[in-house]
């Protein structure tokens, strides 16, 4: 069984993905064991661990292997799996982005899953807290007959990380596919990230950056992008905002902008496909300030205090000049309307259609 | 030649009465403190010795054995110097057994023999069943305060003795000085802020636990510091027990009773004995009950040790904390109110220009365990006040006026039958707290939409109850009352972690 040699190849402490890709394109999994394994590791004993997980185990140039990934020039020499590679076929989209986010960028994230999954391009992310999650969460709400999802993740597949991600990360690996280069066991180290940005680099049509701060780690995937011509594309946010701050740089820089699925499904070639709802909806005004505002005047005054930046009760307070306790029944009023959204003692206004989650 | 002298000792808060027997027989002369002493009262053989020598009386050259009845509980610390003085002194015939019979003593004796203070006077006291009780005279006024037996001070064992034997006239007792406490400080110096004023208030006049978070510079600690100036005086049950606690804990009591809410705020290395109560030797009340009937301010709460925190847990709920150890189990009266505050996150600036990582924040936001977070009917976050509000907002109301309003919110709590509303018991809510349609339907939307929990519900009844009753509203509860309530309830920021 070549897999199981070269599973238990990739569990060797001291070899990283570029040596194990050195090995295997020199020498076939057997050989290479013979030369370098470790004799104390009962490979079978390890391949039954494999099976029973339920982990697939595709090597490099082997049938199996995803095709989509086969040809970059960095694609990782064993690939791990858990789920249907089926979710690999078509066309597809990484959405990336801050793992502290605001609310309007889960939003958004959300909103690209869900209408780029009707729209039948399959949506990667790679399962980490605020973006890449509210990205996939978009993905499982999405209707039937929707495009699968699929996750690369940096950890080993049965550690899960991070761990608040447990019921969604089953969920993708039941709807589609979760993928590592990290063998079982894998602890989810700080180097493993930044390779793992890479596949999902390889693997997308095109990297969607929902948000992300100057230093944030959405740099290494469209790094990786860039790298290998892969079209980016930054979701425009407010210019203070600083989770904001590096996806309006790459507008700057000649990205393209991407406001809804439509823009994305151009840059996919594929327009026709997209739901037909987001566009329409900038085109008559509705979700914009001018025409739709709640009609008491305290609720007006606080969405105008609020703008599009998270407040306090304070805050508002002190910017509208109403009492608390006017402001707060306004404020409850607005969120049974669906205007704001209250958490932790902060306000967001969210768009007047936004889903409710 | 046997003597026996009655004198009490310290458990807990509350004193235990000692009698110190003492016999003095023929054999080796020598000196042996019997009856479960601790070290400090074991070495009063020595103090006792030099003091008698320095007072000019005669240390017996026989063997002197002291016993401290009843023999199972520990005794502890120096005040039991005295009684072993003074029972070694009969049992030697330098005084005359007629001379102290019905008067207990307590008090420590120094070298040179005088009498020194001992903490605990007051429950020490109130323990002692004889008629008179003679106390160090620097604890005099002290001992006089709960009333039960006549009290004579002494302040040196050579007057003492010469008064006893009537040669000398008793000294007068030391008096509390009338002067009242310096006002704390005003409401009105807080500028701004009126989201958080008004949870101070409604902090005082419901007795809810409050938990402010703000980045630093706020004024958090500003506020908590006003709150013990709007809570109203002690009642007479409350003040005494305060006084007991404070009296055991040795603590000064300028102003003889405890008539004002305490105010305490210990420090984040706070361990959890002293926090709780408890200590080798003597249990000692710990900050939650020195802040009986009062505030317990825990300013960045976030950098308590996290099982400190939780121990406040019990408490928080049966305002008694029960202290137990291999020796004596201790219950603690420990009825105060939680004021918390805390950074947004460890870095302090909270929302935008935060610059922790995410698992910085989450470590943070763990330190507060779900439970004792639901204890919190407040939970509110301030922000820094804005210029303009700082340099020309005029000064908002006094702490007396506001103190006025929270009486009057106390009072119709007591019509109730509870000391104030966060005490309010579950199946009485439907009847004391009935909403207006409108405000049970918002409520109602709420539950549906998991914005408030099954317990939640009721803390925020309880919060509206006490708006109402600030705002001298009728017994129906508004919507605005439930809103504000829920507002100044936000929910804990865990949930951003889902994400």
């Amino acid at each position: 069984m070549s897999e199981a040699y070269a599973a238990a190849l990739a569990a060797l402490p001291k070899i990283g993905p570029v040596r194990l890709r050195q090995y295997l394109d020199r020498w076939t999994p057997e050989e290479a064991w013979a030369a370098a394994g470790d004799r104390g590791v009962d490979v079978d004993q390890r391949w039954e661990a494999y099976k029973d997980a339920g982990v697939a185990v595709h090597v490099l140039g082997r049938d199996g292997y995803p095709p989509s990934l086969a040809d970059d020039p960095e694609a990782p020499a064993v690939l791990f799996s858990v789920g249907d590679l089926a979710a690999l076929d078509g066309p597809r989209v990484a959405i990336i982005g801050s793992r502290r986010c605001t609310r309007y960028g889960r939003d958004v994230a959300f909103d690209l899953g869900r209408d780029l999954a009707n729209a039948g391009v399959h949506v990667l992310s790679g399962l980490a807290l605020g973006i890449d999650g509210a990205a996939h969460l978009g993905v499982l709400a999405a209707g039937d007959g929707a495009a699968p999802p699929a996750a690369v993740v940096g950890s080993g597949l049965d550690v899960v990380y991070p761990r608040a991600h447990a019921r969604l990360w089953r969920q993708v690996a039941e709807a589609g596919v979760v993928l590592s280069e990290a063998p079982l066991g894998a602890r989810p180290e700080p180097w493993r990230f930044p390779a793992r940005n890479r596949i999902l680099a390889a693997l997308a049509d095109v990297v969607v950056v929902v948000e992300s701060r100057a230093k944030g780690g959405s740099f290494h995937t469209v790094q990786a992008a860039d790298q290998r011509g892969v079209s980016v594309m930054a979701v425009p946010g407010p210019v203070r905002s600083p989770v904001s701050c590096y996806t309006n740089e790459l507008l700057v820089s000649g990205s393209a902008p991407a406001r809804d699925v439509d823009d994305v499904l151009v840059a996919l070639d594929l327009l026709g496909r997209g739901p037909k709802r987001g566009r329409a909806l900038r085109g008559d005004g509705t979700s914009s300030e001018a025409a739709a505002s709640p009609d008491d005047p305290h609720q007006a005054a606080l969405l105008e205090a609020m703008g599009w930046q998270p407040a306090s009760l304070d805050q508002l307070v002190v910017r509208t000049g109403l009492s608390p306790g006017q402001a707060s029944v306004a404020l409850a009023r607005l969120e049974m309307g669906g205007w704001v959204v209250g958490q932790a003692g902060w306000w967001e206004q969210v768009r007047k259609d936004a889903p409710a989650k | 030649m046997l003597a026996i002298v009655p004198s009490a000792t310290l458990l807990g808060v509350e004193g235990r009465p000692v009698a110190v027997e003492c016999q003095v027989s023929n054999g080796l002369p020598g000196f042996t403190v019997v009856g479960l002493p601790d070290t400090a009262c074991r070495e009063a053989r020595d103090r006792v010795r030099a003091a008698l020598i320095s007072s000019g009386l005669t240390w017996p050259q026989r063997k002197v054995t002291v016993n401290l009845a009843p023999s199972g509980i520990r005794k502890t610390g120096g005040g039991l110097d005295l009684p072993i003085a003074i029972a070694l002194l009969v049992a030697n015939d330098e005084l005359d057994a007629e001379s102290i019979a019905g008067v207990a003593f307590l008090g420590e004796l120094g070298l040179d023999g005088s009498v020194r203070r001992v903490p605990g006077t007051v429950p020490l006291v109130e323990a002692i069943a004889a008629r008179t009780v003679v106390v160090p005279l620097d604890c005099g006024a002290e001992a006089g305060l709960v009333g039960g037996p006549d009290v004579r001070g002494a302040a040196t064992l050579k007057s003492l003795v010469e008064c006893l034997k009537g040669e000398e006239v008793w000294p007068a007792l030391p008096r509390f000085h009338a002067e009242p406490a310096p006002p704390g400080p005003d409401l009105a110096d807080v500028r701004g802020q009126e989201v958080g004023r008004a949870a101070v208030e409604v902090a005082a006049a419901g007795g809810h636990h409050l938990l402010l978070s703000g980045p630093p510079g706020a004024g958090k600690t500003m506020l908590a510091r006003r709150l013990p100036g709007l809570l109203p005086p002690l009642d007479r049950d409350d003040s005494l027990v305060a006084t007991r606690i404070h009296s055991a804990a040795g603590l000064a009591l300028p102003q003889g009773l405890v008539t004002t809410a305490p105010f305490r705020a210990p420090h984040h290395g706070a361990s959890l004995v002293s926090l709780i109560g408890g200590g080798t030797g003597w249990i000692r009340p710990g900050e939650i009950s020195l802040s009986h009937a009062g505030v317990l301010f825990m300013d960045e709460m976030g950098e308590f040790p996290p099982t400190v925190l939780d121990s406040l847990r019990q408490p928080l709920e049966e305002g008694v904390v029960r202290v137990c150890r291999a020796r004596a189990t201790v219950a603690f009266p420990a009825r105060f109110l939680l004021v918390g505050a805390t950074n947004p996150c460890p870095c302090g600036r909270g929302d935008d220009l935060c610059r922790c990582t995410v698992n910085a924040r989450a470590k943070y936001a763990r330190r507060f365990s779900g439970p004792l977070l639901d204890r919190f009917d407040l939970r509110v976050v301030v922000g820094k006040p804005n210029v303009d509000e700082l340099l020309r907002g005029g000064r908002g109301e006094t702490s007396a006026t506001v103190a006025e309003r929270v009486a009057e919110a106390r009072r119709r709590a007591r019509e109730r039958g509870v000391r104030c509303n966060a005490e309010l018991p579950a199946r009485l809510l439907d009847y004391s707290v009935p909403l207006t349609a409108s405000a049970s339907s918002l409520l109602e939307h709420k539950l549906r939409t998991n914005g408030l929990s099954a317990r939640g519900l009721h803390r925020v009844r309880r919060v509206a109850r006490t708006l109402a009753d600030l705002a001298g509203d009728g017994d129906v509860v508004g919507d605005e009352h439930v809103c504000l309530a829920l507002s100044l309830r936000a929910e804990p920021r865990l949930g951003e972690e889902t994400w």
